[in-house]
Formats: structure tokens, sequence, C-alpha cells
């Protein structure tokens, strides 16, 4: 039996609580009707945490279903979602890898499934901490693609993930990913909301008609996925996927608006979100837990006298093209902080081959430097991201650029090999 | 303590000491005494029974906590084993003008770690096994090194331990976690 009082919160409440367990609340605030688990490390505490809150009749009517691979938790999960539920599950590095059939498998059915994602390096050498390669690699899957930098954003992003993932119009899966340990395992205070509130928020949950688009009734037995000839829809049904992508934006602005109106939390227009830029000559585009730590940095390179700011990028799919293109014009360099390797590439990490490719007609649009640092969990301190932003103004003022610049990228925090 | 500073504590423990959950448990405390911000950072490896383990605790009186980098220049460092500041790179974290809060029966000779070192000694081990405070593989050393801290900073008392206790683990277990965090309250002394 679970002793802790925290478990049995109703109404909105300040708690300090582990990242995944900020996961796992806002399923249980969003009325998950059926999770499926398998665990892996960091991501285990998500399921762990619903488990218990299951186990303990918090979850009324919710389905826990325990299998035996993460190839399989997406697989029940699309079943799931595909007879008309709200679902959810978690996963990291690996796990994600071997769900990666199912993945593209949830887009093509258009299942508004949500799945944290508490990122880690991909192996060999082994490794379970903080690294965003595992979630980007998934980019041409059609997932809608979300960060959080904070315990709060975890909590927050993932109801804002349903509204819009839900939406008639929609109907996609989507990723919320957040660093390894460096949020799944720290803790915060975090408002877990009123249960009403969040009700009111959310739209309804499926009733036994399903999702508008797909459902399935034991009356009217259909096929579902089945094989398509090349004459047949399926290049359309790529495309509307597409389409659906380029309407996720104006759907995720709208979502993150109502959101900051009922709970009164900002996240920029939830595709960026901006600090400082106003009035900045250079700038860096990041996102995950190192762009809230980096707010602290550019405080205190302002301090010293230099103009610098940045753009946390809150949404890597749907990619916010038309944002980066305006703050481009802003600043003459802007720097682009990746966490996570696209090999191959003269382009840096990627995110930076995104913001390069959306910049590449843009005429007056900022020199982009990128910057890979931090990999596998690699501890990136606030001194270094300090000084990486006085290199960018290095740059930006003499030409003068640093060291380390490899393949076109600033490979930041490198240890010496000797 | 400045109402702009961000206090910054490490925590060195043996795998099995419960250093990991006092880093929470700290950031609780102080959070429920009403500072704005805290975060609890674990070092996670390959913990297991015995290895030295390191976790620390960030508290705000106003200002809101952006970082989740290791500390590395504490205002305080709680020393669940003495036998840890043999270990150089357990000793490479003790700075000048830090205070150390040591489970240790006697006191300890803190000049070869640096200057101004201000110690507090609390014997949490011989508290626990007088008052039967055990797991499985030994003494439950958190609660009353975290009683003997809120002491010495007065940053917390065992009323807001009580509170936070209470949330935590429940009615059950509050009498014993009380007496320990109240004998280490009132046992705690500078050397």
């Amino acid at each position: 039996m679970v002793e802790n009082t925290k478990d049995f919160i109703q109404n909105e409440e300040n708690i300090i609580i582990k990242g995944n367990v900020a996961a796992a609340y806002a399923a249980k605030s969003a009325r998950v009707q059926v999770i499926s688990a398998y665990p892996i490390t960091p991501q285990t505490t998500v399921v762990e945490k619903l488990s218990e809150f299951v186990d303990n009749g918090l979850m009324p009517g919710t389905q826990y279903i325990k299998v035996e691979s993460e190839h399989s938790v997406l697989a029940s999960i699309i079943g799931a979602s595909q007879a008309g539920t709200r679902t959810f599950t978690a996963t990291s590095g690996q796990g994600l890898f071997y769900m990666h059939e199912m993945v593209h498998w949830a887009t093509g059915t258009r299942l508004p499934i949500v799945m944290a994602i508490a990122s880690r390096g991909p192996a060999p050498p082994w490794n379970i901490w903080a690294d965003f390669t595992d979630v980007l690699s998934q980019r041409d899957t059609g997932w809608m693609t979300a960060f959080a930098s904070s315990h709060q954003e975890i909590y927050d992003e993932i109801l804002m993930s349903y509204k819009v993932c839900e939406d008639p119009e929609i109907l996609l899966p989507k990723f919320v990913a957040y660093g390894g340990f460096i949020l799944s395992h720290t803790s915060k205070p975090v408002i877990v909301e009123d249960q009403d509130k969040v009700d009111s928020y959310l739209p309804p949950l499926p009733d036994e008609k399903g999702w508008p688009h797909i459902w399935v009734d034991p009356k009217r037995p259909m096929m579902f996925g089945n094989l398509i000839m090349p004459s047949g829809f399926y290049q359309e049904f790529r495309l509307k996927i597409h389409d659906a992508h380029m309407n996720a934006k104006a759907k995720i602005i709208e979502a993150t608006k109502e959101f900051s109106k009922i709970f009164g939390r900002n996240y920029g227009n939830g595709l960026v979100q901006e600090y400082k830029m106003s009035d900045s000559d250079v700038g860096v585009i990041i996102y995950g837990d190192l762009a809230l730590q980096m707010e602290d940095a550019v405080d205190q390179v302002r301090d010293e006298g230099y103009k610098v700011g940045m753009v946390k990028l809150r949404h890597f799919r749907p990619f916010p093209t038309e944002d980066i293109i305006n703050i481009s014009k802003k600043v003459s360099l802007l720097g682009v902080v990746d966490r996570a390797t696209a090999f191959g590439s003269l382009t840096g990490g990627p995110v930076s081959c995104e913001v390069k490719s959306a910049l590449h007609d843009v005429e007056g649009s900022a020199v982009i430097l990128p910057i890979i640092n931090g990999l596998g969990g690699r501890e990136v301190t606030l001194e270094q991201q300090k000084e990486q932003l006085r290199t960018l103004v290095i740059l930006n003022e003499t030409g003068e650029a640093p060291e380390h610049i490899i393949h076109g990228t600033y490979w930041d925090g490198l240890l010496e090999v000797k | 303590m400045s109402e702009s500073e961000i206090i910054e504590v490490t925590m060195h423990g043996r795998g099995g000491q419960t250093a990991i959950t006092a880093s929470q448990l700290l950031a609780e405390l102080a959070y429920e005494k009403g500072f704005k911000d805290t975060i609890a950072i674990p070092i996670i490896g390959a913990e297991r029974r015995g290895a030295p383990i390191q976790a620390f605790t960030k508290i705000s009186k106003n200002k809101p906590i952006k970082t989740y980098d290791s500390v590395v220049n504490p205002h305080y460092i709680i020393v669940f084993d003495r036998s840890l500041l043999e270990i150089p790179r357990i000793q490479e974290t003790i700075h000048d003008g830090v205070t150390i809060l040591a489970n240790s029966k006697e006191a300890f000779n803190t000049q070869k770690f640096g200057k101004n070192i201000k110690l507090f000694i609390v014997d949490a081990t011989g508290i626990c096994i007088e008052n039967q405070f055990m797991h499985s593989s030994g003494p439950i050393l958190n609660i009353p090194m975290l009683g003997a801290f809120g002491k010495i900073t007065g940053y917390y008392d065992l009323k807001i331990m009580e509170k936070v206790i209470r949330k935590e683990f429940g009615e059950r277990r509050l009498e014993k976690n009380m007496s320990v965090a109240k004998s280490a309250y009132e046992l705690v002394k500078e050397a």
C-alpha cells in the first residue's frame, strides 16, 4: 500500500515531484483510459507511478496493460486508440527504436496517441543519459514532437498535446520529450491542476463511437490498414498527414493561448518562446532543459554588457518555419544548440539542419553557427552556456571563430583525446 | 543569507544511506517553509549499496531556479559517512568557508580540506540504532541528518518536518521519524 498522501490530491496543488512523476500526473489529469507499459531507464518511473495510481483506485476505469516489449506497448496502444480511447505511454532511447515500426503505424492510422519520451543517448556505447537523438531520429514518422524544458512544462505540454492531437482536423500522434535524468529524476515544484479545470480545457473523452475517422463496431466488421495498390490513395493519404502537420501549427498556437488563459502559464506562441530577443545582436535557438538554464546565461551575459537573447524551440514537428524566419531577421548571428546528432551533414545537429533549411532562401537572415553539446548526458554547465554566448558575441563582432569548429559545427565541451 | 541568493547543498553518502531521498526531502522542507523555488538533483550512475553517492539541493528564497547543473561550490556539505572524506575526489568538493554537517560521534580536523571551514557533528548512526530506525541494510540516516540541518541553518523547524514527513510517508511512520528528527535537532553541535 502506498501511504504518501500526495497521490490522493484532487484539487489544484503545488507539489515537489520528479519530471517523470509530472508526466504521470498529466496522464492522470487527462483521464487517459488505456496505458500500456514496458519499463526502460530513464522513463520507468513514469509508468511505475501510473501503476500506483491505477492500483490505488485513483484512475477509475483506466486499463493498465503490461506487455513484454516496447514494440507491443505501441501495438497495444494503437489497438486501444483505434477502438476509441484516450491513450498514453512513455519510453526512452532503445525502447523507442524498438517501437519504430509501430511509430509509423500510429501516424498512418491517424491516432491521437501521446507518448512521453525521457530522452537518452543511442547505444553503443551503452548510455542512459540525456540526448535527444532518440526522439529527433523519428523525424519522418509523422509524429508531432514537442520539448519540455521544465518539470511544469512536462505536465502542461502533455495536456496541451491531447488538445491538439484529438482535434478532428489534426488526428496525429505526438511525442513530448525531455532530458533523461536532468528532468526525469530531479525534483521541483509542479502545480497539478484542479481536475474540473483540466476537464474544461480538454476535449471530452471519445464516446463509444470512437474517433471521427476510425472506430470498432462488432456489428460492422472492417479491415484496418489493409494493402493498398500503387494506383490507390496511398500518396493522397501521405499528403493528408503532411497537411495535418501544417494545420497543427495554428492549432498549437490556439491551444497554447487557451491554456495560458485558463491556467496562467505562458509558453510563447506554443511553437517558439523568445527570451530577450527584441534588442539582441546575437541569439541562440535551443530546446529542452538547456533552454531553461540558458535564460540564466542570457541574463548574466547581458549584465556583462552584451545584447544576447534566446529562442526556446518548443516544437520540432510541426517545424515553426515562419517563426524561425522572423527571428532570423532580428539578429545577425544565431547559434543553434543541439543535444543530438545528425551524422553525415555539414549542417550540424538535427535542429540546426532544420533551421538552415528554413532559412535557405531568406534574404537578410542571420548567419547560423551550429553548436553540438551535452551528448549522452555530458553536463553542460551555466558557465559553459555563458561562454557559448560570449563566443557568439566575439564571432559576430570580430569574425573570430571559436576553436573546435569541426565540419562546420562548434563541438563544445569535447574532452581532450591524448 | 541574501534574499536573492540561491543556497546550494551537497550531500555525500553511500548507496543505501538514503542521501538521495534526503536531497528531495530537503527541497520539500524548504518549499514548505516558504522558499520560492527548489530543485533536488541526484547524480545517477551505477548505484549500489556502499558506493559513494552524491546528490544536490538548491533552494531559493525569491529567485526562480533555472539551472540543472551540479553544485560545485556549495554553502553546505552534508556528510552521511565520515569514511568518504578520505576519498580524494570527495575532498576536492570541499572549499574554503563551507559549512560541513557530518554524521560523526566526535570532532575531526578540517584544516586539511581548506580554510575557515565550519563543522557541525551529530551522531545520526547512534540515534538510529537507539531508536531502531533501520532498513534492511542499515540506519535510515536522512531524517536525523535533516533534523540536524534544520537546527544549524534555521531554514525549517520540527513542525515543518512533521508536515512533510506526514505528507511523504503517511501517519504510521510519523512518530518514529519525528523522534529521531527531534533527537538530532537537539544533539547536533558545533565542533
